[in-house]
């Protein structure tokens, strides 16, 4: 009842968009009718090319996302479990988190040109810095609590991290990276509508500079659904893995 | 009681503050409380007990006036009362979600006269007077994360004292704090309520504190919740946590309210 | 004590940032890193003063805070305002709340192409970009922030014989403040990333514009000097939202 009450708004709206364009017989350069945006998204879902730009975000986006995440937890997990380490490294963290990612995009672009390696490297660096924050948090959070455990068992730093330290934190590490791939896809989509030409975020600049609305609004329309699908997702794997995890999960 | 018709309705206006007259409520299809009576007077203080499921927490409300009965009627002070009033007074259990945690202890005692319309230049004096009443005096800046359980239910009763109460309802006020606090709060309401000659309707689940507090002890059944027994107190007052519940007449009460407990328990 | 301590572990914090600029700078002169990439210390800093010098970068940093700001505060009056009437009305909870969660996914920065077709390449499309892209985070803050006052507030409310205005006033905003001003903080995050995504784009001033060209005449040192400077806006813009944000909120107590 609830989800049909929040679809009748925009139904609503998408038919007295289409009778507009109807009735009126506009011819536009900026607004489509609803019907040649679905023409123009089932006609993309057809051809490979639109796949290949699919799957051109996707994979930068996801080769990002897991460097981003590696580095990321690591020096999360090295900062939350020697606090010096991470006390003495907070000045410089602190000023280099709040530079938005897109920034080094001219750096990147001198460094690797145009192409993956370019976006790779930005989501990267965008993603990094939220799940270091939130995996030392979740360490340090957990370690007061266990660390007297592996005392007295007299385990070994490295045997500490895999049996107490990562166990403990793994839920929260889990959030962490549902929230970084939801970062990663707009830093991706971000840098190839800024200057890198490919995936889906080019092709959307392409449709909008010769201008072609259906395809553009068809475009940005398919992106909302993947942004969507990965959201609700990982937000599922989450439940579902951890369901204790049910009160962060938003 | 039988006879709320004509000349003794308003003989005994002046005395009867709240009266409840054969009042139901329902959610949905569940009856909640059914046809229950009940008339409070002036300056007495009474408990209502029940196993849970009876409606405590629901007749509270109802005399508050946040339920609306679906048959019969509350009436308060000769007329028929449907929403709150600022005439009576509610202390929640829940005093942190009860309390603004934005404001401190004189910004949350204000709130309650900002509502009555109090002008400015006397709000002051009024707050400091019902803070030193409730043993607040010296904590006026502290913010409710700043105080003990116990601090905070003081500061909720000092709010409903604020509003200048003809009737103050309790719900389990004293459930969620520790067994010394809960005393120290029980003697200090009974000084409060004598000296305000305020009428105080408790609901508790702890038999000893109904019987050490009230003059009279209504008890609760359940399915659907009603009226089952009425106890008088007639223990001397003022009361004493140690002589008080020594006595025989408290003994022989708690034994009561215990077997009368007992019957709905498995 | 306690602030001793503090202070001196930021120090040591401090020290380990001069360090590591100094082996940077170590590692440029001896060209282990590649001077076309990697200017060091020394070069963007004389880029930096060359650019305040002759006028261009402070021009160009003044562009980009009139659009952050001008983005942002639009942004936030439009969110918050929308969002308190979504959050303390029953019916656009209902029928309008469920399409925010549908929109929130959406990369605020996939719809430049689109203003694009609408705006050109001009100054009101970077603020509208801004405008439209900050306000979702605050949007939906607020709403949250607006539509979960406890009920037991609502009561004391009512037996207050409180108004509607004053519930508002009273209640309803001073609860709803920490959501509130997680999402301005929230949407400040994505207005620094759109003004220079939009600049960018447009390339009609401001510092965005200015790192893109640099990169484009492989002018490294500019590029630097550029990226450091939006690294002190977003630091200095999140410290003095942060000192609001503690200011209005002291009553939370950590």
């Amino acid at each position: 009842m609830t989800a049909l009450k929040g679809l009748a708004l925009p139904a609503a709206l998408l038919l007295a968009w289409q009778l507009a364009v109807m009735l009126t017989g506009l011819q536009s350069d900026t607004i489509a009718a609803p019907d040649a945006i679905f023409a123009a998204l089932g006609r993309g879902l057809t051809e490979p090319a639109f796949w290949a730009d699919t799957g051109d975000t996707l994979a930068a986006g996801g080769m990002g996302l897991a460097l981003g995440f590696v580095l990321g937890t690591m020096s999360g997990v090295l900062f939350g479990l020697i606090p010096p380490v991470g006390r003495v490294m907070r000045v410089t963290v602190e000023l280099l988190r709040p530079l938005p990612a897109i920034a080094i995009l001219p750096i990147a672009l001198l460094i690797f040109g145009f192409g993956y390696r370019l976006e790779v490297a930005i989501v990267a660096f965008g993603t990094c810095f939220p799940v270091l924050v939130l995996t030392e948090a979740a360490v340090r959070q957990i370690e007061p609590r266990l660390s007297e455990v592996a005392r007295a068992l007299a385990l070994s730093p490295g045997a500490r991290v895999r049996k107490i330290v990562l166990p403990a934190v793994l839920p929260r590490l889990f959030v962490a990276l549902r929230l970084a791939a939801g970062i990663g896809l707009i830093i991706a989509i971000t840098v190839e509508i800024a200057a890198n030409p490919i995936g889906l975020g080019a092709r959307l600049m392409q449709a909008s500079n010769s201008l072609r609305p259906a395809d553009m609004y068809a475009t940005l329309f398919w992106i909302g659904a993947i942004g969507w699908a990965l959201n609700w997702g990982m937000l599922r794997l989450q439940l579902w893995l951890f369901p204790a995890t049910k009160g962060a999960a938003q | 009681m039988l006879e709320t018709t004509g000349i003794d309705a308003t003989e005994n206006a002046a005395e009867d503050v709240l009266h409840v007259d054969a009042a139901s409520v329902r959610y949905g299809a569940t009856t909640i409380l059914d046809q229950v009576d009940l008339t409070l007077e002036k300056g007495e203080f009474v408990c209502v007990i029940g196993p849970s499921g009876s409606g405590k927490t629901t007749f509270l409300r109802l005399l508050a006036g946040l339920v609306a009965p679906v048959q019969g009627r509350v009436l308060f002070r000769g007329t028929e009362h449907r929403a709150p009033s600022r005439e009576i007074a509610i202390v929640f259990q829940d005093y942190a979600n009860a309390l603004l945690p934005w404001r401190d202890a004189e910004g949350n005692v204000s709130l309650a006269l900002e509502a009555a319309g109090v002008p400015r230049s006397e709000r002051s004096d009024r707050i400091h007077t019902l803070l030193r009443t409730v043993g607040l005096a010296g904590s006026e800046k502290k913010f409710p994360s700043e105080m003990s359980g116990g601090m905070q239910q003081r500061l909720q009763i000092a709010r409903c004292l604020a509003q200048d109460p003809d009737v103050l309802l309790m719900d389990e006020p004293f459930g969620a704090l520790d067994a010394m606090t809960r005393q120290k709060l029980q003697d200090e309401l009974l000084g409060i309520v004598r000296e305000s000659n305020v009428t105080a309707f408790f609901v508790t689940h702890d038999l000893e504190e109904a019987i050490y507090l009230s003059d009279r002890i209504i008890a609760l059944e359940p399915n659907p919740g009603r009226v089952s027994q009425i106890f008088d107190v007639d223990l001397p007052k003022p009361r004493n946590q140690l002589t008080t519940r020594e006595m025989p007449e408290f003994l022989r009460l708690r034994r009561e309210l215990f077997d009368f407990i007992e019957r709905f328990e498995q | 004590m306690r602030y001793l301590h503090r202070g001196l572990w930021f120090l040591a914090s401090l020290a380990l940032l001069v360090g590591l600029i100094w082996v940077w700078q170590l590692l440029a002169d001896a060209r282990i890193l590649p001077r076309a990439f990697f200017p060091g210390p020394d070069r963007t800093w004389r880029a930096l003063s060359r650019g305040f010098a002759s006028g261009t970068l402070v021009a160009d940093t003044l562009t980009t805070l009139r659009r952050l700001a001008l983005g942002w505060a639009l942004a936030s009056l439009l969110g918050v305002g929308l969002g308190a009437l979504v959050g303390t009305s029953k019916w656009a909870q209902a029928w309008i709340a469920p399409i925010f969660e549908v929109l929130r996914p959406l990369p605020a920065s996939a719809i430049a192409p689109v203003l694009l077709l609408f705006l050109g390449l001009t100054d009101s499309m970077i603020l509208t970009l801004i405008a439209f892209g900050a306000l979702w985070p605050m949007l939906l803050t607020t709403v949250h922030g607006f539509s979960n006052i406890h009920p037991r507030r609502k009561e004391v409310a009512r037996s207050l014989g409180m108004g509607r205005g004053a519930f508002i006033a009273k209640i309803a905003l001073p609860g709803a403040l920490p959501d509130i001003m997680g999402g301005l903080r929230l949407g400040l995050t994505v207005a620094l990333i759109l003004v220079v995504v939009g600049e960018m784009i447009t390339v009609q001033g401001g510092l965005g514009a200015r790192i893109l060209l640099a990169a484009r005449a492989f002018n490294a040192a500019e590029i630097f000097a550029g990226v450091a400077l939006l690294g002190v806006i977003g630091l200095v813009t999140n410290a003095l939202l942060g000192l609001v944000e503690t200011r209005a909120l002291r009553w939370q107590r950590r």
